[in-house]
């Protein structure tokens, strides 16, 4: 046997291989897409934002982290930080190693920054709370999400932060994240109804498995 | 509404067209409990490449559910393992995982877990440090040496039988119990004896019918994944595999049977008797090698007499014996029902005999080879070992003894009054997960890691066709930290005996690099260095051994009458079949609700005890289905409720094991009783195992049946006339049909 790859399990890959049974299956799924394609070509790129607006309460966090710094006067892309909302059913906290790469030379002397450096010399992660949250009967996945919204209506990675906007609000006149959207059943059952050209899937198992 | 609503109209309703006005209770505030600002979300501090938050990672490792040890691989989620399956590597189990394998993970996360060291204090256990306890143990075993101190294990193999077994040394003693209720102790001792190996492969793959005494070897076997793999082949072979099971209440395999035969418990070796003897005189099979003892036992046993004394009718007997000779090669079982009487040696022996005249040995049973490295080789539990710790206990023969993996006290029967005999030992100290009965009576309990958080070596007593050393690795940390691993502790104590040669080693895991480095280079081929060979035996969790080809003897020892007088002259007699079963086992899994609440795989009943019994004997008796019955022997009674099952012998009363723990965690406590405590200490004569099913008892009515008795899933046994799978007598279709 030979180990190519010491990282990643190699029985692990393959799990995630299509196999011949399944390759069928994509092959007729990839068919579908390019019979039903131009008909959808013409709503491509509009979508309904949900609609619902909720009073969130304001969450103590280890550290007050300024989003509206980062995203607001730097620029920041969304996914810059939460990288792996585009891989991942959760868009993910950044890892503290990804805060120190800028922050072993920039705003040094401010307290919160200060206090970031003593977790990380400490070895061990700000403990956030968190704030946006789904029951554990709702299967919800960032990747899927970001795929229609963003990747595949070609919309400007750049301006992700608008699509991001859709449920957590406009962060970037925020500091540290407040739930400002319902993510309730209806609020996403709306966006639903009103995004069904772009595929978004009415069929209650495919949130409720 | 109007009165058309139907279901039909309702779910059309449901559909996107009316959506809004059925989902205007969507947007009502969550009345499940959210964790916005309560939960914490911790992120990675420097994750690996490889992880992505919400999206699992697969390792390899080892189930330790049972002794069989499958492979097994583990999706691991920020950091959490989260469910098991099979290792496609493992040819053992072939990428599968039976669903005592499945619960793994919920021992691992039981809110149950001992989570710090105790030690006993004015009659109660305390928590106290590890550096407290390990002075204490140190001081007490130094106290002691030779046979006085012993280790009482369950199955064990690999490095950590290594290292038990140099710790042993290291003191001086002799004494390793290993204690399992469901072993196969006499059949290693018949195979021995026979075939020269205790373990040979049983290859149900290779043969063409497979005759089964009671030997459940999908259900409560010795390695029932592997087992089962092999009777898929088996039944997908060209020519359909046949399966004849005979036993005296219906396990899971014999619910698979083609042909399923009730026997009198205890009279399976005159069976095998009536069998071979139809062989040898009416179809004249050569009876070479058969030595003349046995020869004319044989004689003795012609078809009538054996149908009357086993109660499996005469043109049945005829039936499997023309059936083994037109489909060869077979395979014939012994299972635990044979083994379990006074006379279980000769009984295995002569169903094993069976096999020498049907020339299967060669064919359908091969030789294991040589194993390369005998000290890892699996020390696997019986139950003399029971009887043997709890002589030496009471005759006050111990000082120290340390308990792992196995739990006597629940499974030692009353008549060996373990539970006081222990108290004459000095010092007792439980490696443990679980606070069972066991550890209730230690002096010292330390907190063991859980299989999951472990390293390890196993290497199963039945391998498949390709033997191998099974890799355990932890796939997640700790989830107490105050737990340590059992290689760990036993480093740790061997370091207390041997600083000179075990200080050298951090921990296991330096212990088990250590190991792996000195592994021959045969072993390691296709990697360039040792590291590399580390690498792929965690990535494939297998280490798969080249075992040249052996070749086995095929003999028939001299033995004797397979048949016990007592038996033979009450007619009448219950036995009481303490059956084991896939999911609670022996009793070590009845603190896991995910096997408590999966029904009894026969008799459907959940989270309870029940005895089945047949329903002309129940008439026989005055009891009812449910009825509550007490069920007494000469070391105490029971009381529990009936399920009446026409998959018994008239002659056998069935108690699942696995309930009636004093202890054991919130789930498995206060639930059901436990047969094994009422059973006869009567012991095999040739190899001194318990005779777990030659107990005969007395069952008397106590009351009728209550509105929640036992709860029994699908609990119905007839059709009531829905006719949803249809019969037709045999006779009616050859007139109809032609055939």
């Amino acid at each position: 046997m030979v180990v190519s790859n010491r990282s990643v399990n190699p029985s692990a890959r393959r799990r995630n291989f299509i196999g011949p049974a399944k390759m069928g299956f994509v092959c007729l799924l990839a068919l579908m897409v390019l019979l039903v394609a131009p008909t959808a070509m013409a709503e491509k790129y509009s979508v309904t934002p949900p609609t619902g607006v909720y009073e969130g309460k304001d969450v103590k966090q280890p550290i007050e982290f300024p989003h509206n710094t980062h995203v607001k006067e730097n620029g920041i892309n969304c996914m810059y930080c939460h990288t792996y909302a585009r891989r991942s059913k959760v868009a993910g906290i950044p890892p503290t190693s990804k805060c120190m790469g800028c922050h072993k030379v920039i705003a040094t002397d401010k307290p919160r920054i200060q206090k970031l450096t003593k977790y990380w010399e400490d070895k061990t992660p700000p403990p956030w709370k968190k704030v946006h949250d789904l029951p554990d009967f709702v299967h919800f996945t960032h990747e899927k999400h970001l795929k229609t919204l963003v990747f595949d209506r070609e919309f400007p990675v750049e301006n992700v932060k608008e699509v991001c906007a859709f449920c957590h609000g406009e962060l970037e006149n925020m500091t540290v994240a407040r739930k400002v959207k319902p993510l309730n059943m209806g609020f996403c059952v709306r966006c639903h109804i009103e995004n069904k050209e772009l595929g978004a899937p009415g069929d209650c198992w495919k949130c409720h498995k | 509404m109007s009165g058309k609503m139907n279901r039909r109209s309702f779910l059309k309703m449901m559909g996107w067209g009316g959506a809004g006005a059925a989902l205007s209770g969507c947007d009502l505030p969550s009345t499940v409990t959210l964790e916005e600002g309560k939960e914490e979300v911790v992120s990675y501090l420097m994750p690996e490449e490889f992880v992505i938050p919400g999206v699992g990672v697969w390792y390899s490792s080892t189930c330790m559910q049972c002794s069989a040890g499958c492979g097994i691989h583990g999706r691991v989620r920020e950091g959490r393992v989260l469910k098991l399956e099979g290792n496609p590597d493992a040819a053992l189990n072939n990428g599968k995982l039976c669903m005592m394998g499945q619960a793994g993970v919920q021992g691992h996360y039981s809110p149950d877990r001992i989570v710090a060291p105790l030690m006993r204090s004015g009659g109660n256990l305390a928590p106290v440090s590890w550096d407290k306890a390990l002075a204490v143990l140190n001081e007490k075993l130094g106290a002691t040496n030779g046979d006085r101190f012993a280790w009482f294990t369950g199955t064990i193999s690999g490095h950590q039988l290594a290292l038990v077994s140099n710790h042993l040394d290291a003191m001086g003693s002799t004494k390793h119990f290993a204690h399992d209720v469901v072993n196969n102790a006499v059949s290693q001792a018949v195979n021995k004896d026979m075939l020269g190996e205790a373990n040979p492969r049983l290859r149900l793959d290779k043969a063409k019918m497979v005759v089964s005494f009671g030997a459940d070897f999908m259900g409560a076997g010795q390695s029932p994944v592997h087992y089962a793999g092999q009777y898929a082949k088996f039944r997908t072979a060209k020519q359909r595999g046949l399966l004849v099971q005979i036993e005296p209440k219906m396990s899971l395999t014999g619910g698979s049977a083609d042909l399923w035969l009730a026997i009198k418990p205890g009279t399976e070796g005159v069976l095998a008797l009536g069998i071979a003897n139809l062989l040898l005189n009416k179809i004249k099979v050569s009876d070479a090698g058969i030595p003349s003892g046995v020869r004319k036992l044989i004689d003795r046993y012609d078809v009538t007499k054996v149908a009357k004394i086993t109660g499996v009718a005469g043109h049945r007997i005829q039936r499997v014996a023309q059936l083994l000779t037109e489909r060869s090669p077979s395979l014939v079982l012994a299972g635990a029902t044979v083994e379990g009487h006074a006379h279980g040696y000769d009984s295995v022996a002569a169903v094993m005999m069976l096999n020498h005249i049907l020339g299967n040995v060669g064919k359908t049973i091969e030789s294991s080879g040589n194993f390369p490295f005998p000290q890892l080789m699996a020390k696997q539990g019986n139950t003399s070992d029971l009887v043997e710790f709890a002589a030496a206990a009471s005759g006050k023969k111990l000082d120290a003894v340390i308990f792992s993996g196995s739990n006597p006290v629940y499974s030692a029967p009353a008549a060996l009054n373990l539970s006081d005999a222990i108290g004459n030992i000095g010092f007792k100290v439980a490696i443990s997960q679980f606070m069972d009965e066991t550890t209730a009576l230690a002096d010292l309990v330390l907190p063991a890691a859980s299989y999951l958080e472990d390293w390890g070596t196993q290497v199963p007593a039945t391998q498949a066709e390709r033997s191998a050393i099974y890799v355990q690795q932890p796939l997640m940390e700790p989830l107490h930290p105050d737990t340590r691993g059992l290689g760990d502790i036993i480093l740790t104590l061997l370091k207390q005996r041997k600083t000179a040669e075990y200080g050298q080693f951090d921990d296991y895991y330096a212990y088990l690099r250590n190991a792996f480095a000195a592994m021959p280079a045969a072993v390691k081929k296709n990697t360039k260095n040792n590291n590399e060979f580390w690498d792929a035996a965690l990535q494939t969790g297998v280490i798969n051994l080249d075992v040249p080809a052996k070749k086995l003897k095929s003999t028939v020892v001299s033995f004797a009458e397979p048949i016990s007088e007592v038996g033979d002259a009450d007619a009448n007699g219950l036995y009481l079949l303490p059956s084991p079963r896939m999911g609670l086992l022996d009793g070590r899994h009845a603190n896991l609700p995910w096997l408590q609440e999966a029904p009894d795989q026969i008799s459907k009943v959940v989270w309870d005890s029940w005895a089945e019994i047949h329903p002309t004997t129940a008439a026989k008796l005055g009891i009812g289905n449910g009825d509550k019955i007490k069920i007494s022997t000469h070391s105490g009674s029971i009381e529990l409720h009936t399920v009446l099952l026409k998959g018994m012998h008239a002659n056998a009363i069935a108690v699942p094991l696995g309930q009636g723990h004093d202890d054991y965690g919130r789930y498995a406590k206060g639930l059901g009783v436990n047969p094994l405590k009422i059973l006869d200490a009567t012991r095999e004569t040739k190899t001194g195992e318990l005779a777990m099913y030659g107990t005969q008892v007395q069952v008397t009515r106590v009351a009728p049946p209550e509105r929640l008795g036992i709860v029994r899933l699908g609990s119905s046994d007839t059709q009531a006339g829905r006719k949803l799978v249809v019969t037709v007598p045999v006779e009616q279709l050859r007139r109809t049909e032609g055939a």
